[in-house]
Protein backbone atom coordinates (compact mmCIF):
# COMPACT_ATOMS: atom_id res chain seq x y z
CA UNK A 1 0.00 0.00 0.00
CA UNK A 2 2.93 2.20 -0.34
CA UNK A 3 1.39 4.02 -3.40
CA UNK A 4 -1.57 5.11 -0.62
CA UNK A 5 0.90 6.68 1.63
CA UNK A 6 2.15 8.69 -1.21
CA UNK A 7 -1.11 9.82 -2.32
CA UNK A 8 -2.73 10.64 0.90
CA UNK A 9 0.65 12.86 1.14
CA UNK A 10 -0.11 14.12 -2.56
CA UNK A 11 -3.54 15.03 -2.17
CA UNK A 12 -3.06 17.51 1.24
CA UNK A 13 -0.02 19.25 -0.68
CA UNK A 14 -2.12 19.53 -3.64
CA UNK A 15 -5.19 20.77 -1.79
CA UNK A 16 -3.28 23.07 0.02
CA UNK A 17 -1.42 24.69 -2.86
CA UNK A 18 -3.27 28.40 -3.88
CA UNK A 19 -3.40 28.03 -7.42
CA UNK A 20 -4.83 24.34 -6.79
CA UNK A 21 -7.64 26.45 -4.40
CA UNK A 22 -7.88 29.16 -6.77
CA UNK A 23 -8.80 26.58 -9.70
CA UNK A 24 -10.87 24.72 -7.75
CA UNK A 25 -13.22 27.86 -6.79
CA UNK A 26 -13.51 28.81 -10.16
CA UNK A 27 -14.54 25.57 -11.14
CA UNK A 28 -17.33 25.51 -8.74
CA UNK A 29 -17.96 29.15 -9.44
CA UNK A 30 -18.41 28.43 -13.06
CA UNK A 31 -21.27 25.81 -12.17
CA UNK A 32 -23.27 27.66 -9.97
CA UNK A 33 -23.37 30.89 -12.25
CA UNK A 34 -24.21 28.40 -14.95
CA UNK A 35 -27.26 26.74 -12.53
CA UNK A 36 -28.01 30.33 -11.89
CA UNK A 37 -28.44 31.62 -15.72
CA UNK A 38 -29.74 28.26 -16.56
CA UNK A 39 -33.64 28.92 -16.15
CA UNK A 40 -33.44 32.27 -17.51
CA UNK A 41 -31.57 31.71 -20.89
CA UNK A 42 -32.59 28.01 -21.78
CA UNK A 43 -35.87 27.47 -22.88
CA UNK A 44 -35.99 24.44 -20.93
CA UNK A 45 -37.36 21.88 -19.66
CA UNK A 46 -35.13 23.10 -16.51
CA UNK A 47 -34.17 19.08 -15.10
CA UNK A 48 -31.09 18.36 -13.98
CA UNK A 49 -30.57 16.12 -16.95
CA UNK A 50 -30.93 18.72 -19.47
CA UNK A 51 -28.69 21.23 -17.50
CA UNK A 52 -26.14 18.72 -18.51
CA UNK A 53 -26.06 19.36 -21.75
CA UNK A 54 -26.07 23.41 -20.96
CA UNK A 55 -22.66 23.63 -19.03
CA UNK A 56 -20.96 21.06 -21.06
CA UNK A 57 -19.29 23.04 -22.98
CA UNK A 58 -17.93 25.29 -20.48
CA UNK A 59 -17.16 22.43 -18.15
CA UNK A 60 -15.14 21.12 -21.32
CA UNK A 61 -13.20 23.90 -21.45
CA UNK A 62 -12.42 24.73 -17.78
CA UNK A 63 -11.96 20.66 -16.85
CA UNK A 64 -9.38 19.96 -19.16
CA UNK A 65 -7.17 23.50 -17.63
CA UNK A 66 -7.88 22.10 -14.07
CA UNK A 67 -6.56 18.72 -14.86
CA UNK A 68 -3.62 20.01 -16.84
CA UNK A 69 -2.49 22.50 -14.59
CA UNK A 70 -2.92 20.36 -11.45
CA UNK A 71 -0.87 16.99 -13.14
CA UNK A 72 1.99 18.59 -15.03
CA UNK A 73 4.06 19.62 -12.71
CA UNK A 74 3.87 15.91 -10.05
CA UNK A 75 6.50 14.39 -11.08
CA UNK A 76 9.29 16.65 -12.84
CA UNK A 77 9.23 19.34 -10.18
CA UNK A 78 10.26 16.97 -7.43
CA UNK A 79 12.67 15.21 -9.95
CA UNK A 80 13.97 18.33 -10.51
CA UNK A 81 13.70 20.13 -7.02
CA UNK A 82 15.69 16.74 -5.38
CA UNK A 83 12.30 15.70 -3.36
CA UNK A 84 11.99 13.07 -5.94
CA UNK A 85 15.40 11.35 -3.80
CA UNK A 86 13.43 11.87 -0.58
CA UNK A 87 10.61 9.79 -1.51
CA UNK A 88 12.47 7.09 -3.63
CA UNK A 89 15.32 6.32 -0.53
CA UNK A 90 12.26 5.37 1.19
CA UNK A 91 10.72 1.57 0.42
CA UNK A 92 8.61 3.26 -2.49
CA UNK A 93 8.43 1.71 -6.46
CA UNK A 94 8.84 3.99 -9.61
CA UNK A 95 5.24 3.05 -9.98
CA UNK A 96 3.92 3.49 -6.30
CA UNK A 97 5.16 7.21 -6.87
CA UNK A 98 3.47 7.57 -10.40
CA UNK A 99 0.31 6.51 -9.22
CA UNK A 100 -0.11 7.55 -5.93
CA UNK A 101 0.89 10.85 -6.99
CA UNK A 102 -2.07 10.54 -9.61
CA UNK A 103 -4.44 9.89 -6.91
CA UNK A 104 -3.21 12.15 -4.81
CA UNK A 105 -3.66 15.11 -7.46
CA UNK A 106 -6.97 13.67 -8.83
CA UNK A 107 -8.31 13.90 -4.97
CA UNK A 108 -8.59 17.84 -4.94
CA UNK A 109 -10.31 18.06 -8.66
CA UNK A 110 -12.67 15.37 -7.87
CA UNK A 111 -13.70 17.21 -4.73
CA UNK A 112 -14.24 20.41 -6.78
CA UNK A 113 -16.31 18.82 -9.63
CA UNK A 114 -18.63 17.16 -6.83
CA UNK A 115 -19.04 20.48 -4.70
CA UNK A 116 -19.98 22.28 -7.72
CA UNK A 117 -22.18 19.29 -8.80
CA UNK A 118 -24.45 19.59 -5.78
CA UNK A 119 -24.43 23.37 -5.50
CA UNK A 120 -25.50 23.16 -9.11
CA UNK A 121 -27.62 20.44 -8.56
CA UNK A 122 -29.61 22.68 -5.76
CA UNK A 123 -29.42 25.39 -7.67
CA UNK A 124 -31.43 23.90 -10.87
CA UNK A 125 -33.71 22.16 -8.83
CA UNK A 126 -34.62 25.20 -6.79
CA UNK A 127 -37.10 26.68 -6.87
CA UNK A 128 -39.01 25.65 -10.44
CA UNK A 129 -36.68 23.16 -11.48
CA UNK A 130 -36.93 19.62 -11.65
CA UNK A 131 -34.23 16.43 -10.25
CA UNK A 132 -33.75 13.98 -12.42
CA UNK A 133 -31.59 11.79 -10.79
CA UNK A 134 -29.99 9.17 -13.03
CA UNK A 135 -28.96 11.23 -15.74
CA UNK A 136 -27.69 14.11 -13.35
CA UNK A 137 -25.83 11.45 -11.74
CA UNK A 138 -24.27 10.07 -14.74
CA UNK A 139 -23.30 13.92 -16.10
CA UNK A 140 -20.71 14.16 -12.67
CA UNK A 141 -19.89 10.73 -13.53
CA UNK A 142 -18.80 11.47 -16.93
CA UNK A 143 -17.40 15.19 -15.90
CA UNK A 144 -15.62 13.14 -13.20
CA UNK A 145 -13.91 11.20 -15.95
CA UNK A 146 -12.92 13.76 -18.07
CA UNK A 147 -11.30 15.37 -14.99
CA UNK A 148 -9.16 11.79 -14.66
CA UNK A 149 -8.51 11.89 -18.21
CA UNK A 150 -6.93 15.62 -17.83
CA UNK A 151 -5.28 15.19 -14.75
CA UNK A 152 -3.74 11.70 -15.84
CA UNK A 153 -2.82 13.51 -19.00
CA UNK A 154 -0.77 15.74 -16.95
CA UNK A 155 0.82 13.98 -14.79
CA UNK A 156 1.69 11.70 -17.81
CA UNK A 157 3.30 14.92 -19.06
CA UNK A 158 5.10 15.28 -15.76
CA UNK A 159 6.21 11.72 -15.56
CA UNK A 160 8.00 12.05 -19.45
CA UNK A 161 10.00 14.75 -19.62
CA UNK A 162 12.92 15.59 -17.68
CA UNK A 163 12.57 19.41 -17.17
CA UNK A 164 10.18 21.68 -15.76
CA UNK A 165 10.01 24.00 -18.88
CA UNK A 166 9.22 20.87 -21.10
CA UNK A 167 6.11 19.75 -18.99
CA UNK A 168 4.98 23.46 -19.46
CA UNK A 169 5.28 23.99 -23.25
CA UNK A 170 3.87 20.04 -23.43
CA UNK A 171 0.93 20.85 -21.20
CA UNK A 172 0.29 24.47 -22.60
CA UNK A 173 0.36 22.83 -26.56
CA UNK A 174 -2.21 20.21 -24.95
CA UNK A 175 -4.72 22.96 -23.92
CA UNK A 176 -4.26 24.61 -27.04
CA UNK A 177 -4.81 21.57 -29.08
CA UNK A 178 -8.13 20.69 -26.84
CA UNK A 179 -9.39 24.47 -27.35
CA UNK A 180 -9.02 24.65 -31.22
CA UNK A 181 -9.59 20.66 -31.52
CA UNK A 182 -13.29 21.07 -30.54
CA UNK A 183 -13.73 24.47 -33.43
CA UNK A 184 -12.28 22.11 -35.95
CA UNK A 185 -15.05 20.16 -37.27
CA UNK A 186 -17.02 24.10 -37.70
CA UNK A 187 -13.95 25.64 -39.38
CA UNK A 188 -13.61 22.57 -41.71
CA UNK A 189 -16.73 22.48 -42.82
CA UNK A 190 -17.02 26.26 -43.69
CA UNK A 191 -13.77 25.97 -45.44
CA UNK A 192 -15.30 23.15 -47.18
CA UNK A 193 -18.45 25.39 -48.08
CA UNK A 194 -16.01 28.07 -49.66
CA UNK A 195 -14.35 25.96 -51.70
CA UNK A 196 -17.68 25.39 -53.27
CA UNK A 197 -18.74 21.61 -52.06
CA UNK A 198 -21.36 21.78 -49.70
CA UNK A 199 -23.45 18.93 -48.98
CA UNK A 200 -20.65 16.49 -48.88
CA UNK A 201 -19.78 17.26 -45.20
CA UNK A 202 -16.54 16.35 -43.23
CA UNK A 203 -14.70 13.28 -44.79
CA UNK A 204 -15.22 10.38 -42.71
CA UNK A 205 -11.52 9.88 -42.24
CA UNK A 206 -11.83 13.52 -40.74
CA UNK A 207 -14.91 12.87 -38.99
CA UNK A 208 -13.09 9.99 -36.91
CA UNK A 209 -9.68 11.59 -36.59
CA UNK A 210 -11.69 14.42 -34.83
CA UNK A 211 -13.92 12.34 -32.53
CA UNK A 212 -10.66 10.87 -31.16
CA UNK A 213 -10.40 14.28 -28.18
CA UNK A 214 -11.21 13.94 -25.29
CA UNK A 215 -13.32 16.66 -25.02
CA UNK A 216 -15.51 15.66 -27.99
CA UNK A 217 -15.83 12.51 -26.21
CA UNK A 218 -16.87 13.71 -23.70
CA UNK A 219 -19.82 16.18 -25.21
CA UNK A 220 -21.15 13.00 -27.25
CA UNK A 221 -21.56 11.42 -24.07
CA UNK A 222 -23.62 14.60 -22.46
CA UNK A 223 -25.65 14.64 -26.05
CA UNK A 224 -25.93 11.07 -26.27
CA UNK A 225 -26.49 9.12 -23.33
CA UNK A 226 -27.76 11.84 -20.47
CA UNK A 227 -29.03 15.12 -21.86
CA UNK A 228 -32.49 14.75 -23.18
CA UNK A 229 -32.61 17.22 -25.82
CA UNK A 230 -28.77 16.41 -26.98
CA UNK A 231 -28.13 14.12 -29.68
CA UNK A 232 -25.28 12.03 -31.99
CA UNK A 233 -24.82 11.16 -34.92
CA UNK A 234 -25.87 7.72 -36.35
CA UNK A 235 -21.78 6.51 -37.24
CA UNK A 236 -20.44 3.66 -34.94
CA UNK A 237 -17.52 6.04 -34.14
CA UNK A 238 -20.17 8.52 -32.78
CA UNK A 239 -21.72 6.01 -30.12
CA UNK A 240 -21.50 7.47 -26.44
CA UNK A 241 -19.96 4.06 -25.48
CA UNK A 242 -17.22 4.35 -27.97
CA UNK A 243 -16.65 7.93 -26.49
CA UNK A 244 -16.79 6.29 -23.13
CA UNK A 245 -14.30 3.62 -24.10
CA UNK A 246 -11.97 6.66 -25.71
CA UNK A 247 -11.95 8.30 -22.83
CA UNK A 248 -11.15 5.12 -20.64
CA UNK A 249 -8.00 4.97 -23.26
CA UNK A 250 -6.55 8.56 -22.69
CA UNK A 251 -6.74 7.71 -19.38
CA UNK A 252 -5.16 5.20 -19.25
CA UNK A 253 -2.25 4.46 -22.29
CA UNK A 254 -0.54 8.23 -22.62
CA UNK A 255 0.39 7.40 -18.26
CA UNK A 256 1.29 3.71 -19.25
CA UNK A 257 3.84 5.07 -21.80
CA UNK A 258 5.25 7.83 -19.95
CA UNK A 259 5.82 5.41 -16.63
CA UNK A 260 7.66 2.89 -19.12
CA UNK A 261 9.92 5.59 -19.76
CA UNK A 262 10.39 7.09 -16.70
CA UNK A 263 11.46 3.15 -15.10
CA UNK A 264 14.00 3.08 -17.61
CA UNK A 265 15.68 6.57 -16.77
CA UNK A 266 18.55 7.55 -14.64
CA UNK A 267 16.93 9.82 -12.46
CA UNK A 268 20.56 11.93 -11.11
CA UNK B 1 25.66 -12.26 4.16
CA UNK B 2 27.41 -9.47 2.99
CA UNK B 3 25.57 -6.07 3.34
CA UNK B 4 26.14 -4.25 0.16
CA UNK B 5 27.78 -6.58 -2.63
CA UNK B 6 28.79 -5.07 -5.97
CA UNK B 7 30.23 -6.92 -9.14
CA UNK B 8 32.16 -5.46 -11.64
CA UNK B 9 29.51 -2.70 -11.15
CA UNK B 10 30.01 -0.17 -13.83
CA UNK B 11 28.19 3.04 -15.57
CA UNK B 12 28.95 4.80 -18.62
CA UNK B 13 27.62 8.37 -19.56
CA UNK B 14 28.22 8.48 -23.21
CA UNK B 15 32.10 8.41 -23.32
CA UNK B 16 32.28 9.32 -19.23
CA UNK B 17 33.05 6.81 -17.21
CA UNK B 18 31.58 6.92 -14.03
CA UNK B 19 32.17 4.04 -12.77
CA UNK B 20 34.42 1.40 -14.10
CA UNK B 21 34.25 -2.83 -13.06
CA UNK B 22 33.76 -1.89 -9.08
CA UNK B 23 34.01 -5.04 -7.03
CA UNK B 24 33.09 -4.39 -3.08
CA UNK B 25 32.19 -6.15 -0.81
CA UNK B 26 30.73 -4.38 2.81
CA UNK B 27 30.30 -6.57 5.43
CA UNK B 28 27.28 -7.12 8.11
CA UNK B 29 28.16 -4.56 11.14
CA UNK B 30 30.68 -2.89 9.21
CA UNK B 31 31.27 0.83 9.52
CA UNK B 32 32.76 1.48 6.20
CA UNK B 33 33.61 5.02 4.73
CA UNK B 34 33.83 5.69 0.89
CA UNK B 35 36.58 7.84 0.05
CA UNK B 36 37.55 10.36 -2.68
CA UNK B 37 37.87 13.51 -4.36
CA UNK B 38 34.57 15.10 -5.58
CA UNK B 39 33.80 13.47 -8.96
CA UNK B 40 35.09 10.48 -8.32
CA UNK B 41 31.97 8.13 -8.83
CA UNK B 42 31.09 8.21 -4.84
CA UNK B 43 27.69 9.43 -5.42
CA UNK B 44 27.20 7.38 -8.72
CA UNK B 45 27.83 3.97 -6.67
CA UNK B 46 25.17 4.98 -4.34
CA UNK B 47 22.50 5.91 -6.80
CA UNK B 48 23.17 2.43 -7.89
CA UNK B 49 22.66 1.24 -4.88
CA UNK B 50 19.08 3.27 -4.80
CA UNK B 51 18.13 2.30 -8.64
CA UNK B 52 17.96 6.25 -9.15
CA UNK B 53 21.32 5.10 -11.82
CA UNK B 54 20.60 1.98 -14.00
CA UNK B 55 24.42 0.45 -14.36
CA UNK B 56 25.15 -0.01 -18.21
CA UNK B 57 27.05 -3.61 -17.17
CA UNK B 58 27.21 -5.33 -13.33
CA UNK B 59 24.93 -5.39 -10.77
CA UNK B 60 24.82 -4.75 -7.06
CA UNK B 61 22.64 -6.09 -4.25
CA UNK B 62 21.97 -5.11 -0.51
CA UNK B 63 21.30 -8.31 1.29
CA UNK B 64 21.17 -10.67 -1.52
CA UNK B 65 18.58 -8.35 -2.91
CA UNK B 66 19.43 -7.21 -6.22
CA UNK B 67 19.03 -3.24 -6.12
CA UNK B 68 17.68 -3.09 -9.90
CA UNK B 69 15.62 -6.20 -10.17
CA UNK B 70 14.13 -5.65 -7.02
CA UNK B 71 14.44 -2.45 -5.90
CA UNK B 72 12.08 -2.06 -3.10
CA UNK B 73 12.92 -4.95 -1.36
CA UNK B 74 16.30 -3.98 -1.36
CA UNK B 75 15.42 -0.40 -0.11
CA UNK B 76 13.66 -1.69 2.76
CA UNK B 77 16.59 -2.48 4.87
CA UNK B 78 18.00 0.86 4.00
CA UNK B 79 17.88 4.34 5.42
CA UNK B 80 19.19 6.74 3.45
CA UNK B 81 21.10 10.26 2.70
CA UNK B 82 21.24 10.76 -0.79
CA UNK B 83 22.54 12.91 -2.71
CA UNK B 84 20.96 16.10 -3.90
CA UNK B 85 17.95 15.91 -2.23
CA UNK B 86 15.54 18.75 -1.14
CA UNK B 87 13.50 18.73 1.77
CA UNK B 88 9.36 19.26 0.74
CA UNK B 89 8.90 23.04 1.37
CA UNK B 90 5.30 23.33 2.04
CA UNK B 91 5.91 20.27 5.18
CA UNK B 92 6.68 20.21 8.35
CA UNK B 93 9.56 18.70 10.05
CA UNK B 94 7.63 16.37 12.18
CA UNK B 95 5.38 15.48 8.65
CA UNK B 96 8.62 14.62 7.10
CA UNK B 97 8.86 12.18 9.78
CA UNK B 98 5.76 11.16 9.88
CA UNK B 99 5.73 10.45 5.91
CA UNK B 100 9.05 8.31 6.60
CA UNK B 101 7.35 6.55 9.23
CA UNK B 102 4.68 5.34 7.19
CA UNK B 103 6.44 4.84 4.69
CA UNK B 104 8.59 2.33 6.58
CA UNK B 105 5.43 0.98 8.31
CA UNK B 106 7.51 2.03 11.47
CA UNK B 107 6.00 2.98 14.77
CA UNK B 108 8.34 5.97 15.99
CA UNK B 109 7.49 9.02 17.57
CA UNK B 110 8.31 11.78 15.21
CA UNK B 111 9.16 13.88 18.06
CA UNK B 112 12.09 11.24 19.71
CA UNK B 113 13.81 11.34 16.65
CA UNK B 114 13.64 15.00 16.04
CA UNK B 115 15.59 15.20 19.64
CA UNK B 116 17.67 12.43 18.92
CA UNK B 117 18.94 14.41 15.44
CA UNK B 118 18.69 17.60 17.61
CA UNK B 119 16.15 19.85 15.67
CA UNK B 120 13.35 18.77 18.14
CA UNK B 121 12.57 22.82 18.60
CA UNK B 122 12.05 23.28 14.98
CA UNK B 123 10.00 20.28 14.58
CA UNK B 124 7.22 22.07 13.57
CA UNK B 125 8.12 24.54 11.74
CA UNK B 126 8.40 24.21 7.72
CA UNK B 127 11.09 22.77 6.28
CA UNK B 128 11.55 25.73 3.70
CA UNK B 129 13.02 27.54 6.84
CA UNK B 130 15.42 24.82 7.75
CA UNK B 131 19.18 25.74 7.25
CA UNK B 132 20.93 23.44 5.10
CA UNK B 133 22.85 21.85 8.05
CA UNK B 134 19.21 21.27 9.88
CA UNK B 135 17.53 19.83 6.37
CA UNK B 136 20.45 17.33 6.65
CA UNK B 137 20.03 16.27 10.64
CA UNK B 138 16.12 15.99 9.16
CA UNK B 139 16.68 13.67 6.43
CA UNK B 140 18.95 12.00 8.28
CA UNK B 141 16.19 11.57 11.24
CA UNK B 142 14.51 10.25 8.32
CA UNK B 143 17.02 7.73 7.34
CA UNK B 144 16.83 6.43 10.94
CA UNK B 145 13.56 5.58 11.07
CA UNK B 146 12.63 2.03 11.35
CA UNK B 147 15.95 0.52 12.46
CA UNK B 148 17.22 -0.15 9.04
CA UNK B 149 20.18 -3.06 8.51
CA UNK B 150 22.12 -0.64 6.32
CA UNK B 151 22.77 3.11 7.00
CA UNK B 152 23.73 5.16 3.57
CA UNK B 153 24.87 7.82 3.73
CA UNK B 154 26.11 10.34 0.80
CA UNK B 155 28.37 13.03 2.41
CA UNK B 156 26.14 12.96 5.83
CA UNK B 157 28.12 15.86 7.56
CA UNK B 158 27.69 18.26 4.45
CA UNK B 159 26.47 21.88 5.67
CA UNK B 160 27.02 20.96 9.73
CA UNK B 161 30.04 22.93 11.66
CA UNK B 162 32.02 20.29 13.39
CA UNK B 163 29.99 20.32 16.72
CA UNK B 164 27.52 18.81 14.49
CA UNK B 165 29.54 16.36 12.40
CA UNK B 166 30.85 15.36 16.30
CA UNK B 167 27.10 14.50 16.67
CA UNK B 168 26.29 13.09 13.90
CA UNK B 169 29.44 10.31 14.08
CA UNK B 170 28.17 9.60 17.56
CA UNK B 171 24.88 8.77 16.26
CA UNK B 172 26.40 6.76 13.86
CA UNK B 173 27.89 4.96 16.13
CA UNK B 174 25.26 4.45 18.21
CA UNK B 175 23.52 2.90 15.61
CA UNK B 176 26.30 0.72 14.78
CA UNK B 177 26.38 -0.55 18.65
CA UNK B 178 22.54 -1.40 17.59
CA UNK B 179 23.99 -3.66 14.77
CA UNK B 180 23.62 -1.58 11.76
CA UNK B 181 25.92 -1.51 8.71
CA UNK B 182 27.15 1.78 7.99
CA UNK B 183 27.84 3.13 4.52
CA UNK B 184 29.14 6.96 4.18
CA UNK B 185 31.17 8.57 1.42
CA UNK B 186 33.25 11.85 2.25
CA UNK B 187 35.67 13.55 0.57
CA UNK B 188 36.32 14.77 4.00
CA UNK B 189 39.29 12.52 5.24
CA UNK B 190 39.22 13.28 9.49
CA UNK B 191 35.19 12.17 8.80
CA UNK B 192 36.26 8.50 7.89
CA UNK B 193 39.10 8.23 10.00
CA UNK B 194 37.49 8.74 13.10
CA UNK B 195 34.81 6.00 12.58
CA UNK B 196 35.32 4.02 9.98
CA UNK B 197 36.27 0.17 10.80
CA UNK B 198 37.20 0.01 6.65
CA UNK B 199 37.53 2.25 3.89
CA UNK B 200 37.39 2.13 0.27
CA UNK B 201 39.38 4.59 -2.15
CA UNK B 202 37.46 5.48 -4.90
CA UNK B 203 39.68 7.31 -8.21
CA UNK B 204 38.24 8.29 -11.30
CA UNK B 205 35.29 5.63 -11.27
CA UNK B 206 37.68 2.81 -9.85
CA UNK B 207 38.18 1.51 -6.46
CA UNK B 208 42.04 1.82 -6.07
CA UNK B 209 42.67 0.80 -2.31
CA UNK B 210 40.29 -1.15 0.34
CA UNK B 211 41.56 -2.05 3.92
CA UNK B 212 41.45 -0.74 7.40
CA UNK B 213 43.06 2.18 8.40
CA UNK B 214 45.86 0.66 9.89
CA UNK B 215 46.20 -1.54 6.55
CA UNK B 216 46.58 1.60 4.36
CA UNK B 217 49.10 2.54 7.23
CA UNK B 218 51.13 -0.38 6.69
CA UNK B 219 50.73 -0.59 3.19
CA UNK B 220 52.65 3.03 3.07
CA UNK B 221 55.82 1.13 4.28
CA UNK B 222 55.37 1.63 8.12
CA UNK B 223 53.44 5.00 7.60
CA UNK B 224 56.18 7.77 8.91
CA UNK B 225 55.24 11.28 7.85
CA UNK B 226 58.73 13.08 8.30
CA UNK B 227 57.83 17.15 8.08
CA UNK B 228 61.02 18.76 7.74
CA UNK B 229 61.89 22.71 7.95
CA UNK B 230 64.07 23.41 5.80
CA UNK B 231 66.01 26.72 5.04
CA UNK B 232 65.36 26.90 0.73
CA UNK B 233 63.63 24.23 -1.90
CA UNK B 234 63.73 23.47 -5.44
CA UNK B 235 61.59 21.06 -7.74
CA UNK B 236 65.21 19.50 -8.27
CA UNK B 237 65.55 18.40 -4.54
CA UNK B 238 62.06 16.69 -4.01
CA UNK B 239 62.47 14.80 -7.04
CA UNK B 240 65.84 12.92 -5.94
CA UNK B 241 64.09 12.65 -2.83
CA UNK B 242 60.80 10.98 -4.28
CA UNK B 243 63.82 8.91 -5.67
CA UNK B 244 65.05 7.43 -3.08
CA UNK B 245 64.70 3.42 -1.44
CA UNK B 246 61.75 3.64 0.67
CA UNK B 247 60.52 6.73 0.26
CA UNK B 248 56.73 7.12 -0.55
CA UNK B 249 56.03 10.84 -1.51
CA UNK B 250 57.50 14.03 -0.94
CA UNK B 251 55.90 17.24 -1.27
CA UNK B 252 56.37 21.13 -0.26
CA UNK B 253 53.60 22.90 1.76
CA UNK B 254 51.78 25.92 0.94
CA UNK B 255 54.63 27.84 3.07
CA UNK B 256 57.02 27.17 0.74
CA UNK B 257 59.64 25.92 3.49
CA UNK B 258 58.02 23.06 5.04
CA UNK B 259 58.22 19.68 3.06
CA UNK B 260 56.38 16.46 4.23
CA UNK B 261 57.81 12.86 3.45
CA UNK B 262 55.75 9.77 3.74
CA UNK B 263 58.73 6.73 4.36
CA UNK B 264 59.23 3.86 5.90
CA UNK B 265 60.91 4.44 9.14
CA UNK B 266 64.15 3.02 8.40
CA UNK B 267 64.96 6.30 5.64
CA UNK B 268 64.47 9.19 7.48
CA UNK B 269 67.97 9.34 7.99
CA UNK B 270 68.69 9.06 4.20
CA UNK B 271 66.41 11.57 3.59
CA UNK B 272 67.52 14.18 6.07
CA UNK B 273 70.77 13.74 4.45
CA UNK B 274 69.79 13.59 0.84
CA UNK B 275 69.06 17.49 2.16
CA UNK B 276 72.17 17.83 3.78
CA UNK B 277 73.81 16.43 0.11
CA UNK B 278 71.94 19.20 -1.94
CA UNK B 279 73.37 21.68 0.35
CA UNK B 280 70.01 22.63 2.16
CA UNK B 281 70.05 23.39 5.68
CA UNK B 282 67.30 21.57 7.57
CA UNK B 283 66.38 24.21 10.52
CA UNK B 284 63.62 21.60 12.08
CA UNK B 285 62.63 18.07 11.94
CA UNK B 286 59.78 15.80 13.30
CA UNK B 287 58.06 12.78 12.47
CA UNK B 288 54.36 11.63 12.79
CA UNK B 289 52.07 8.77 12.25
CA UNK B 290 50.77 9.02 8.53
CA UNK B 291 47.24 10.25 8.45
CA UNK B 292 44.64 9.36 6.47
CA UNK B 293 45.44 12.41 4.53
CA UNK B 294 48.41 11.46 3.40
CA UNK B 295 47.02 8.18 2.26
CA UNK B 296 44.60 9.94 0.25
CA UNK B 297 47.25 12.06 -1.51
CA UNK B 298 49.11 8.49 -1.74
CA UNK B 299 46.85 7.40 -3.55
CA UNK B 300 44.76 9.76 -5.62
CA UNK B 301 47.85 11.67 -6.61
CA UNK B 302 46.37 14.96 -5.68
CA UNK B 303 48.85 17.21 -3.75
Amino acid sequence: MSWLVIARQEAWLTATARSVRLLAGLLVLVCAVGAYVFPVFDPGPHTTAHFGGYVSGWLGTLVPLIGLVVGYNAVVGERRSGALALSLSLPHGRRDVVFGKLLGRLAPVVAAIVAGALIAGALVVYPFGELALAPFLAFVGATITLGVVYTALGVAISTFVATKTRATVAAFGVYVLVVVWTELEAAIELALASIGSPGEGVPTAVEVLLALEPTTAYDRIVAGAIDPAGSVGDAWYLDEWVALALLVLWATVPLAIAYRRFAGVDLQ
Amino acid sequence: MAAIEATELSKRYGTLIALDRVDLTVEEGEIFGFLGPNGAGKSTFINALLDFVKPTHGSVSVFGQDCQADSVRAREHLGVLPEGYSVYDRLTGRQHLEYAIRSKGADEDPVDVLERVGIREAGDRKASEYSKGMAQRLVLGMALVGEPDLLLLDEPTTGLDPNGAAEIREILREENERGATIFFSSHILEQVQAVCDRVAILQDGSVVAVDTIQGLREALGGGTKLVVTVDRTEPSILESIRGLEGVETAWLDEDGETVEITCRNDAKMDVLVAFHDAGVDVVNFRTEEASLEDMFVEYTGRR
